[in-house]
């Protein structure tokens, strides 16, 4: 279709308000290199205490306009293969994204969009930038329609032609669960997202003095009661309240982003939609399924349940970023629910793995490494810091805790080739690691991308190699194969993928 | 079955030992700059002793390392795949199976075009850099190599996944 026949279409005049939540959280996520700026500013502000307000207000002005521009110059349009998008002011863009593309769709209902009944529809497609693209401001239907259209496309079945959409649309649901509202709490319990936000927070709240300043003064003011000998009662009490304040905002953030969670499974087509206050709907089509991670924390194995997700394409800054919002998550899953999702997922049953172990010599390495610099540290202790009989005793003790990490980690550490009784059947390579937690990646074994085998020094030594497979989800090794065994594999394999015609993504 | 390796062209010996004969070139400049301009700590440091360092470490890369590197690299084309092997301390044999791959590039730098030799990069899907690069190439026989990989790419039936099933 020629570029002049494309029905060019405006968002909404409300969608300025994405726009300006788009910069906001640009500026957010981008704050720690504007840092040295504040900084300075900060410094110049001690003697024009006008100059930090007027910033601000200069960057406030500068965002709205920003805004009202970039509503006023995005244009897309709708064509039978393809999206299309105009946008920028100064720097012109026109992103053509074909829907065979399209890795998956979300549409997510803002909240500040919900009382106009609007949407940001937002696709990942495959290119090597991965670049989301983002559609504010249309309606259910319209975004519902495309997004079924994008994700209906097949090489061959034009998407405009109605019947394949509709044959979708009327397929019936082959499965359908929601989760209650326990299971809700559960998964934030199980959630580790806000204890790293903690690890984050920890440096900037240390240097604000606050214990030293305030709380310290404050308790010797008004608790008279308190004496050195009960002090261990106050810290400890002070610690378990901060937990459990913090698991309580974990729950209450899992019950907003997770409130309704409900997944429906329709032919091939996955999606979950979830959401309090913004209702984030995600889907793809099996094909694009590139890596499914099994995740069972020490929280998560003591409530007996797994976190599952479900990858597709990515690049690597995208794998490295980690974008948890644009991820296809189901936070909180039991076993009876799992055993069925797997099937659904085409993974094979638990007792049909047959889990290979690593080699006892892989225990060699680490545990020559921790026996040398045991006594090192050890010797250092005694005789540098002259801590005498404690030096040793804590060394020793820091042996015997990475020790018995050591072998955990090599004791936990599996790996298996599969294949699943489903129709249609699936072969997979599952590899699972964890030294508390207990983690599976699961790859079907046909969209692995290369294989390598890698052998240093030590390892060709003990005649051993890694099996490292590249998916396009990220990579994962086998470790510890006898060499002959690794690299009779990667023949095996290259040769089994370069056979297999089946589309990969 | 085994691959039939192909090694690299000879003269991928030599560039490799200029690179770093090159590199430590560029190391002795510095430490020269610092010298002349004094912030070099002669007495700490005695600047014969820097030179005896260099010109081991020198022999070592320039002789010994980069021999044995051009010694282990290897590619190999099978029917599915292209292969290929290289590190002297860190081995790494690297396959590609040939329906995965998502592009080629015919690289040549300057010190390549000096030497007569190219590389051939391999990029598949969801990884950031080049995969597999095939370096010392005779630059006629990569170019040509390209387009064998092109052809062969651009005729790999894809299956649609609903016929799978």
């Amino acid at each position: 279709m020629p570029m002049s026949e494309l029905n060019w279409q405006r968002t909404p005049l409300i969608t300025i308000a994405f726009f300006l939540f788009r910069q906001l959280k640009q500026f957010v996520t981008n704050i720690s290199n504007l840092i040295p700026v504040l900084a300075a500013v900060f410094v110049a502000g001690k003697n024009a205490v006008w100059l930090p307000f007027a910033l601000a207000g200069g960057y406030l002005v500068f965002t709205i306009i920003n805004a009202v521009l970039q509503q006023r110059f995005f244009l897309y349009a709708i064509a039978e293969d393809a999206v299309h998008i105009r946008s920028g002011l100064f720097n012109r863009q026109h992103l053509t994204l074909k829907y065979e593309r399209i890795q998956q769709a979300e549409i997510h209902e803002a909240w500040y969009f919900r009382p106009f009944k609007l949407t940001i529809l937002s696709v990942d497609s495959a290119g090597s930038a991965g670049k989301e693209v983002m559609i504010p401001g249309l309606t259910m239907p319209l975004a519902q329609e495309l997004r079924q259209r994008m994700l209906a496309a097949h090489e061959g079945v034009p998407a405009s032609s109605a019947t394949p959409t509709d044959a979708e649309q009327h397929q019936p649901t082959t499965f359908e669960q929601r989760f209650p509202v326990s299971e809700i709490v559960r998964a934030g319990i199980i959630d580790n997202k806000l204890f790293v936000l903690l690890a984050v927070l920890i440096y900037p709240m240390s240097q604000l003095d606050l214990l030293e300043d305030y709380v310290v003064p404050w308790v010797q003011a008004n608790v008279s009661w308190l004496s050195e000998g009960n002090a261990w009662l106050l810290v400890s009490g002070a610690v378990i309240a901060g937990l459990a304040l913090l698991f309580l905002l974990a729950i209450v953030v899992s019950l907003i982003t997770y409130h309704d969670l409900h997944l429906t499974i329709q032919g091939e087509r996955f999606q979950a939609k979830s959401g309090a206050l913004s209702i984030r709907t995600l889907s793809f089509r099996y094909p694009k399924l590139q890596a499914v991670y099994v995740r069972r924390n020490l929280r998560a194995r003591l409530l007996q349940r797994s976190v599952v997700r479900v990858s597709q394409l990515q690049p690597r800054q995208a794998q490295a970023g980690g974008q948890g919002g644009q991820q296809f998550i189901l936070p909180v899953v039991d076993a009876r629910f799992f055993a069925r999702f797997r099937q659904e997922l085409r993974l094979p049953d638990q007792e049909l793995v047959n889990w290979q172990r690593l080699s006892n010599l892989a225990l060699l390495g680490p545990s020559m490494w921790l026996a040398v610099l045991a006594p090192v540290a050890a010797g250092v202790l005694f005789f540098a810091a002259e801590s005498g009989v404690i030096g040793l005793l804590l060394s020793a003790l820091g042996w015997l805790l990475l020790q018995i990490l050591v072998v955990l980690r090599w004791r936990n550490y599996g790996y298996s080739f599969v294949s699943s009784t489903t129709q249609p059947a699936e072969q997979w390579f599952v590899v699972r690691r964890g030294v508390f937690s207990r983690n599976e990646n699961w790859y079907p074994r046909h969209k692995v991308q290369q294989i390598d085998v890698e052998q240093g020094p030590w390892l060709r030594l003990l005649g051993f190699a890694h099996l490292v497979l590249h998916t396009a989800a990220g990579s994962e090794s086998i470790e510890f194969l006898p060499y002959a065994e690794a690299v009779k594999l990667q023949q095996e394999w290259t040769q089994e993928i370069a056979q297999n015609h089946r589309r990969w993504m | 079955m085994s691959i039939a390796w192909v090694a690299p062209e000879p003269s991928y010996r030599s560039y490799l030992q200029v690179r770093s004969l090159l590199s430590m070139l560029i190391l002795a400049g510095m430490v020269a700059g610092a010298y002349f301009t004094g912030i070099y700590p002669q007495e700490a440091f005695p600047l014969w002793w820097a030179g005896v360092i260099w010109a081991v470490l020198t022999l070592f890369f320039s002789l010994f390392f980069a021999s044995r590197r051009f010694l282990f690299t290897a590619y190999a084309r099978s029917p599915e795949g292209m292969h290929l092997k290289r590190g002297a301390l860190f081995r790494k044999i690297r396959a590609v199976p040939l329906n995965r791959i998502q592009h080629v590039e015919f690289k040549q730098s300057f010190l390549e075009r000096l030497f007569g030799i190219a590389r051939l990069a391999m990029y598949t899907a969801g990884s950031g850099g080049a995969d597999l690069t095939i370096p010392g190439l005779e630059p006629e026989f990569a170019l040509q190599l390209k387009t064998e990989l092109l052809t062969t790419i651009a005729n790999e039936p894809e299956l649609d996944d609903n016929a799978n099933e």
